[in-house]
């Protein structure tokens, strides 16, 4: 039976890069996928210990590559590394409820913005600024954005950003981080609503 | 008929696909009757793709990590 590798045809080119120890080859990989392997790390372990994790896993990505059999792709593989070593180096519980919901710096969608009727008491105004390149050309936004992605909890900003930015599906991401499609769901509906809060806020005072 | 309320704590499932029928019917429904949901809508897909957009943190030990892996690797 042959095995038909799910790894795209560029994942093969690279490989065979890294396996003669290029370089390039290697800056090319760090670049590409050591944000996405640091948001894993970050729900698992926590801020403190994710730099480390991170640097373990590359190590653990080195001794492994040989092994590597493209069926799935490298940037699944890479990830499961990472999941990997960071659950090895997780000895003590989770230390914050999964659920949790840290405040924001500029909330979220609140019960206040509803009448007792459900509908709107404060709908959502217009946005001058409507395009994502408008909304990011302004410096003051980004810094905005990036306090708020801070501001979540660790596995809430990880979702967020593994889902949104490095467009991981919710199984790939549910798989590393042991973590329900439910709650998933709830991390990720929660955090889209504190950078939508930002998002108005900017939009109705020019400012963070 | 959904409240403007229930159309928040829906819009992600809306926007991500993976309502049942019923609900996704629920909200289009909704949707057609009411401006300010379509705006909030409308406003949530561009929270989407803000993130998407957004510049990521360098790395500025890219190199060095580079180098260090680059010759773990040439060792083995």
């Amino acid at each position: 039976m042959t095995v038909v590798p799910t790894g795209s045809p560029s994942d093969a080119e690279l490989l065979e890069r890294l396996r003669a120890g290029e370089q390039g080859a290697f800056r090319e990989l760090v670049a590409t996928y050591q944000s996405a392997m640091r948001a894993v790390a970050f729900a698992i372990v926590g801020s403190r210990n994710a730099d480390e994790v991170v640097q373990d896993a590359w190590l653990a990505v080195v001794r492994n590559l040989d092994g590597f059999q493209a069926r799935s792709s490298l940037k699944t593989w890479l990830l499961t590394i990472t999941a990997n070593t960071a659950k090895s180096r997780l000895r003590q519980q989770r230390r914050e409820p999964l659920l949790d919901d840290l405040p924001a710096p500029h909330g979220s969608v609140d019960a206040e913005r509803f009448a007792d009727n459900g509908h709107w008491q404060t709908p959502p105004g217009h946005w001058e600024l409507d395009t994502p390149e408008a909304l990011l050309a302004e410096a003051e936004l980004r810094e905005c954005l990036d306090k708020t992605v801070a501001s979540l909890s660790e596995l809430q900003s990880s979702v967020l950003l593994l889902h949104e930015r490095q467009g991981l599906t919710p199984q790939d991401i549910c798989n590393l981080l042991d973590i329900s499609l439910s709650n998933l769901r709830v991390l990720l509906h929660r955090a889209r609503l504190k950078v939508f809060a930002t998002l108005e806020h900017f939009e109705e005072t020019g400012q963070c | 008929m959904l409240t403007c309320r229930d159309l928040v704590a829906r819009s992600s499932g809306f926007l991500d696909g993976h309502l049942r029928l019923h609900e996704r019917l629920g909200v289009r429904a909704h949707l057609a009757l009411c401006g300010h949901c379509r705006r909030f809508i409308r406003q949530m897909e561009l929270s989407r793709a803000v993130l998407r957009h957004l510049p990521e943190p360098d790395a500025p030990e890219l190199e060095a990590l580079a180098e260090r892996l680059a010759c773990e690797r040439r060792q083995r």
